[in-house]
């Protein structure tokens, strides 16, 4: 599983770090979301499903 | 007949600023969501309801077409647009009742200010607050919740990341917290009008005195904006105004919702005493379940369509979060409080651009209130002859009055100072 963010489209809800820290790193400047690494690690793969089900924005893209 | 005909004959009489709202809340919601869901109700002027998930997140995330922005005739003080309807008078919030250019340099400047990293650092501090309002009621075994803790504690905190002091702390307090329940056609309201000057004399007398005395809070970070340019004078007391009241009653209206369905349901005040670990996942169901702001309004740009919508210029349009945040498209059980509710999309900090800029600074107030409250008086029973709820929702819905009371502790010697 790989995973992405828009950044046009996130805004900052923070939801896909409550439900992954690891994968998804929240910005001290303005709280908008990054991924260090799309490759997303067997053991979060759930996890990673569930922030893309809970944007608000729809910004998270899973391949 | 066209379908914009038929839309404009849903015959809404909706007014959220009546008592008869505030106490039906739940039922208006869901009402207008399946049998009107595109609802022009002619009160204050006229406006568009929107109340599906889809409409609301397309709308709020089309800010060319739908403006937040808000004019301030500087002579009458009439305001038009803006986020409020009917349009708050005399007060612009900035960046909430902004747009464009001037959103942008403002949001860029306020964002550090907001962000997880800079909330984390008020953690402490505001957890010893919390222990601090406790420890005043503690021995006693009574308290009211809104007076006692939900609405000093987000003001206390506000005013220290600003760089006030808090002996003044309820006169800095009680204009935000009434004027978001007090009709604009009551009598004290002119007098909530008034005690906003207190709050603006105050920051311009604080952001004079920092320009000599220069420190780590907001007050100095607005004296640097004002001088070097990002804002001018006017846009100062806009930007404290929101800053102030985005911090003050949101936070307490959701909290104190919160003491009340706890107070009311045993098993899952049992569930997250058991387990605070839960409490990030509950608190975003309530935040879900409240929305302490029911609905931010919008005005027409231009004549546009959305979702086959069609909007005419200058029209307002009521974005009904509290009808998104329950609308079965979207949520399982819409209308039952699932603690550990996840995925949970759910659209109260907003959508689009403006989303909430004190969301991490919301969730971190309430989750140390509510540890505060469910480690030590977790037994609490709130007294259901003496609640009072807010007498209108105009934006916030929250309480005036929630008289508790529970096995009496110890104090642990926080202090406020």
């Amino acid at each position: 599983m790989r995973v992405r963010i828009i950044a046009e489209l996130c805004q900052g809800h923070a939801m896909c770090s409550f439900a992954c820290p690891e994968v998804f790193r929240l910005s001290d400047e303005d709280g908008h979301a990054s991924v260090a690494d799309e490759v997303v690690p067997s053991e979060h793969e759930f996890a990673v499903e569930q922030a893309s089900r809970s944007c608000p924005e729809g910004a998270i893209v899973l391949d | 007949m066209s379908k914009r005909e038929t839309l404009r004959q849903c015959p809404v009489d909706f007014n959220h600023t009546t008592p008869l709202y505030a106490d039906n809340w739940e039922k208006v919601a869901r009402e207008m969501r399946e049998e009107c869901p595109r609802a022009w109700s002619n009160n204050f002027e006229g406006f568009w309801l929107a109340s599906t998930f889809e409409d609301i997140s397309a709308i709020a995330k089309k800010p060319e077409y739908f403006t937040s922005y808000k004019s301030i005739d500087p002579v009458t003080g009439v305001a038009k647009g803006g986020t409020s309807i009917p349009p708050l008078p005399e007060f612009r919030a900035v960046p909430s009742e902004s747009d464009t250019e001037e959103w942008s340099r403002v949001r860029t400047f306020l964002n550090n200010r907001f962000s997880p990293a800079a909330i984390e650092k008020l953690r402490g501090r505001t957890a010893e607050l919390v222990a601090a309002m406790i420890d005043l009621v503690i021995e006693s075994g009574q308290l009211e919740f809104v007076d006692d803790l939900t609405n000093p504690v987000p003001a206390m905190v506000s005013m220290e990341l600003f760089g006030f002091p808090l002996d003044q702390w309820k006169r800095f307090a009680d204009p935000f917290h009434k004027m978001l329940f007090t009709p604009q056609d009551a009598p004290e309201y002119s007098q909530t009008l008034a005690d906003m000057q207190f709050f603006r004399e105050e920051v311009d007398r604080g952001v004079a005195d920092r320009r000599a005395h220069p420190r780590d809070d907001l007050l100095t970070h607005l004296m640097h904006g004002l001088d070097s340019g990002v804002f001018g004078q006017d846009l100062l007391h806009d930007i404290a105004f929101n800053l102030m009241a985005g911090g003050i009653d949101t936070t307490t209206a959701l909290t104190s919702n919160v003491l009340l369905f706890l107070s009311r349901n045993h098993g899952h005040r049992d569930r997250l005493i058991a387990d605070l670990s839960l409490l990030p996942k509950a608190r975003e169901e309530f935040v879900r379940y409240f929305t302490p702001v029911h609905a931010v309004g919008r005005t027409v740009t231009e004549d546009c369509v959305v979702n086959g919508w069609e909007f005419k210029k200058d029209e307002r349009v009521f974005l009904r979060y509290v009808s998104a945040n329950r609308d079965p498209a979207v949520f399982d059980r819409p209308e039952e409080v699932v603690l550990d509710r996840f995925p949970n999309r759910h659209i109260s900090f907003g959508a689009g651009m403006h989303r909430c800029l004190g969301s991490f600074f919301a969730r971190m107030m309430f989750d140390e209130m509510m540890k505060g409250v469910l480690t030590r008086m977790p037994d609490y029973v709130i007294d259901e002859a003496g609640i009072v709820h807010y007498p209108s929702i105009q934006q916030v819905n929250g309480w005036v009055h929630l008289p508790a009371s529970f096995t009496a502790g110890k104090r642990v010697g926080a202090s406020i100072t």
